[in-house]
């Protein structure tokens, strides 16, 4: 039974909007997408008039969307930005190539300059290099700490007024859990904004602040977006990796709670005698950092005269098995990840052989490294590592999709690249689509020491300061 | 191994690493409970309190703690006089029964009150120590009221209705303070689902140690320092009997909650103290102390809206204005220059009453509701 679009066009209904429950046709959705976000530019003043934004672009959904719409708002409404493309390459043999595609496909689909930025260019070594030094034990807190600067650092060589990144509703409301749990109370105070930077640093803008994920993905495969689906390899810190299980498991019984978390986050007071530590520029390279000299610049430090150890702390007991802990939990959500992605693949597959295709999937695994999660660790260094496992990672999928008695040519692992997009859709009991996110590959976290953070910054769209 | 306070042996052992007697626990425990009331400075002395019990493993030990702290007699004596209540559900009959036996073995009177007496508000006293009987029409009505709304709301409208109970029947026994016997548990699962339903800015009453929103009585919670881990070496030191009861119901986001926050107790005890301190730096939004604002109907909060330029109640509303009915809105836009204008009346049908009656949780509630099930006395105060 068609369902009418509750816009009172006349057309039928494609989906049904999670945050409101209202059911749209596809153009109706397109409007009030796209509206939705041009309220939060221009009801929070994001952007003035002449500014040149940079785009923290991943090849990923949400910047690929924030990309496409910024585009379009910008030339509907008159906002006269200078978009630009922003993304960082940390120079790690592999990883990074089939995103960074992507994003050239986005610069020649909206006709907007990229400046793809290595860590050579903003540091002066590559991964590989830093893990030549020092070898494969470290090179986590390198990456990690590396990543958090980059899109600050890239933005200020692009001389931009501010950068945008696509962080979205489920990110925001993912993080104020996160911040609960590890007790973070300043993290949590500043995390829900929609704009963050302090005096003297590149505000960073968050305009899919109240989008859902679930529409951003809706939004991409009705307008045939291009953008590269795959898990992040930086494994999320053991905090995220709860309060993301959690996250998804309150959205499906109250599927409004993601604003509500949101709601709950701005409207939050800290108590006026807690003293909250204050963010600081660091005095050599003048970005926002907790202390004195930031991080980044203590390890560059450390490699630059040869002592590549130095400023690389201890984790504690207790954080490695949390790390552990979630190491396993995300390797675990990883295939069935895959098995549910699988089961909606269904409706665009293609007609290869799926044999073939299943070795490619495995190839694509192998190349994103996502079985590196299991070692919490970063990007390439332990991919030779990898290989050795696609095995055994095959045969437990095997074992899955026999458990869940999907048929055999179901398991084929679609291509993005091929098809355009990444989502397939559901019918729910009213007969309006539903999308099911298989893939949640923005904005991960390496879990590199309670004092920082940090969404992964060029991969996926965001870092972010503020978070 | 033995104790750290007088070197006899061992018999408790908290957080793996420190090793007590039961003599030296148990007044290290009972010097918490009072500390946790001395330090925070609300009652004055012989107050009369109502302590309300649930039955549980904190309800039982606060009843422990109180009989133990009035039958001092030196200088320690806890000057309170206390009033004991515990509310009920048709479906846990038993439970009342134990917990008048468990305040008889302690010489002390408990008001056994159905929950159903809100829809009625009628919150005379009951004989104490007995189950009254309760009109069958009333009964009914509450379960179809709680029935009406979906378990998340359910569950947490429920908490709302035990609080205004308390306070009401605390106003009847004319004490200005209640305790109720929350524990790290129950509080790091209100805290999550305080969040989850938008009562961010509650959690200072919700979570912390004194609820102060109703102008004369404060409900306070003595035990959130004593963690699960001392409460049960408690129980089983003095072998009290705790009942295990819990309202929440199935397939709710508290549930969930619930379930998540037992699962980092077995693996992540400290998350759970963790998360209780963060809940300590939370404090309530106040624009000017001295003014009396306008309360929630239902849980009395305050309804004043911290000043934002755009928050996630208006990005819900404006969701709404552009997805229903949304052609003329398409043509004002396309005709009126200045966009924001196109705003001014927004569609609010997404939290019918908020600001004005409720705030954003009890508004949210409310629309998930069968309305003309909420009671009248209820009704009339929304002007319904
Ligand atoms: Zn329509
Ligand atoms: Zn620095
Ligand atoms: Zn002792
Ligand atoms: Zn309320």
């Amino acid at each position: 039974m068609p369902v009418p679009c509750r816009g009172g066009c006349g057309n039928n209904a494609v989906l049904k909007r999670p945050k409101t429950g209202d059911a749209l046709c596809k153009e109706c959705f397109f409007w009030a997408f796209e509206t939705e976000i041009h309220y939060t530019i221009t009801k929070a003043e994001l952007f003035n008039k002449g500014d040149s934004v940079a785009i923290g672009a991943s090849g990923g959904k949400d910047s690929t969307v924030l990309a496409y719409v910024l585009k379009t708002l910008n030339q509907r409404f008159n906002y006269g930005l200078n978009l630009m493309l922003l993304s960082i390459d940390e120079g790690i043999t592999g990883y990074r190539d089939d995103s960074l595609e992507t994003v050239k496909q986005n610069r020649d689909d909206y006709e907007m300059p990229l400046k793809i930025l290595s860590y050579k260019d903003l540091y002066g070594w590559t991964m590989d290099e830093i893990v030549a030094q020092i070898g494969r034990k470290n090179n986590c807190t390198f990456c990690g700490v590396f990543r958090r600067q980059a899109l600050d650092r890239g933005a200020a060589m692009l001389g931009v007024k501010c950068i945008a990144t696509g962080h979205n509703a489920d990110d925001i409301a993912e993080t104020v859990l996160m911040n609960v749990l590890r007790g973070d109370i300043a993290r949590l105070k500043r995390c829900t904004a929609v704009a963050t930077g302090s005096e003297g640093t590149i505000p960073r803008v968050k305009p899919l602040k109240y989008t859902y994920e679930k529409e951003i993905v809706m939004y991409a495969h009705y307008k045939k977006l291009v953008y590269f689906s795959t898990e992040c390899v930086f494994a999320p810190n053991a905090y995220r990796g709860h309060a993301r299980a959690l996250l998804k498991d309150l959205e499906k019984i109250r599927p409004a709670c993601i604003m509500d978390i949101i709601y709950s986050g701005e409207t939050m007071s800290v108590k006026e005698q807690v003293s909250l530590p204050t963010q600081r520029i660091c005095s050599r390279c003048k970005f926002v950092s907790s202390q004195e000299v930031c991080k980044a610049c203590v390890l560059l430090e450390g490699l630059n005269k040869g002592l590549p150890k130095l400023g690389i702390g201890k984790s504690s007991k207790a954080k490695r098995m949390l790390e552990e802990y979630n190491a396993k939990q995300a390797e675990k959500e990883t295939v069935l990840k895959d098995v549910i992605q699988d089961l909606n693949d269904t409706s665009i597959s293609d007609d290869t052989g799926h044999k073939n295709r299943k070795k490619d999937s495995n190839k694509e695994n192998a190349s994103n490294g996502e079985s590196c999660n299991k070692n919490n660790c970063c990007g390439g260094s332990c991919r030779s590592k990898t290989n050795v496992d696609v095995a055994a990672s095959n045969k437990k999928l095997d074992m899955l999709l026999e458990q869940y008695g999907l048929d055999d040519n179901t398991s084929d692992k679609k291509s993005i690249k091929e098809n355009g997009v990444t989502d397939t859709n559901v019918s729910d009991e009213n007969g309006v689509t539903d999308t099911n996110i298989s893939d949640h590959s923005d904005d991960e976290t390496p879990f590199n020491g309670q004092e920082e953070d940090d969404t992964c910054s060029s991969a996926c769209g965001g870092i972010s300061v503020g978070f | 191994m033995n104790c750290k306070k007088c070197g006899s042996p061992k018999t408790v052992i908290l957080r793996k690493k420190d090793y007590y007697c039961n003599d030296c626990f148990m007044v290290s425990t009972n010097h918490k409970f009072r500390a946790c009331i001395g330090k925070n400075k609300v009652l004055s002395p012989n107050e009369n309190v109502l302590i309300g019990l649930s039955g549980g493993l904190g309800s039982t030990v606060l009843l422990d703690l109180v009989h133990h702290g009035v039958s001092l007699e030196n200088t320690k004596k806890l000057r309170i006089t206390p009033f004991f209540i515990h509310l009920f559900d048709d479906n846990c009959k038993g439970l009342a029964e134990s917990i008048i036996v468990q305040c008889q073995k302690y010489n002390f009177n408990v008001y056994v009150v159905h929950l159903a007496v809100y829809m009625s508000s009628n919150c005379t006293l009951p004989e104490p120590n007995c189950i009254p009987d309760v009109e069958e029409k009333e009964t009914i009505a509450f379960r179809d009221m709680l029935n009406s709304m979906p378990p998340s709301a359910a569950t947490d409208f429920l908490l709302k209705i035990k609080r205004s109970l308390l306070v009401e029947y605390a106003k009847q026994l004319k004490c200005n303070a209640v305790f109720t016997a929350e524990t790290t548990n129950t509080l790091a699962i209100n805290f999550l689902s305080n969040l989850a339903v938008g009562r961010g800015s509650q959690l200072q009453n919700d979570i912390g140690f004194c609820d102060a929103r109703d102008e004369y009585v404060k409900i306070i919670k003595p035990i959130k320092d004593i963690s699960n881990e001392e409460l049960k070496y408690y129980v089983d030191i003095r072998q009290l009997a705790p009942v295990y009861y819990s309202d929440i119901k199935k397939s709710s986001m508290q549930s969930v909650i619930s379930a998540f926050v037992s699962d980092l107790q077995g693996n992540f005890q400290a998350t759970i103290s963790t998360v209780c301190k963060t809940a300590d730096k939370i404090g309530e939004h106040n624009n000017n102390e001295n003014i009396m604002h306008e309360r929630c109907v239902i849980c009395e909060s305050d309804l004043q809206a911290k000043d934002m330029k755009l928050s996630a109640l208006e990005a819900t509303n404006l969701s709404r204005t552009v997805s229903f009915e949304n052609t003329q809105l398409k043509q004002n836009l396309e005709n009126n220059a200045d966009f924001l204008n196109n705003f001014d009346d927004i569609n609010f049908s997404m939290f019918p009453l908020i600001h004005k009656y409720l705030c954003y949780g009890c508004s949210r509630n409310y629309s998930e509701m069968s309305q003309s099930a909420l009671p009248l006395h209820i009704q009339k105060k929304l002007n319904l």
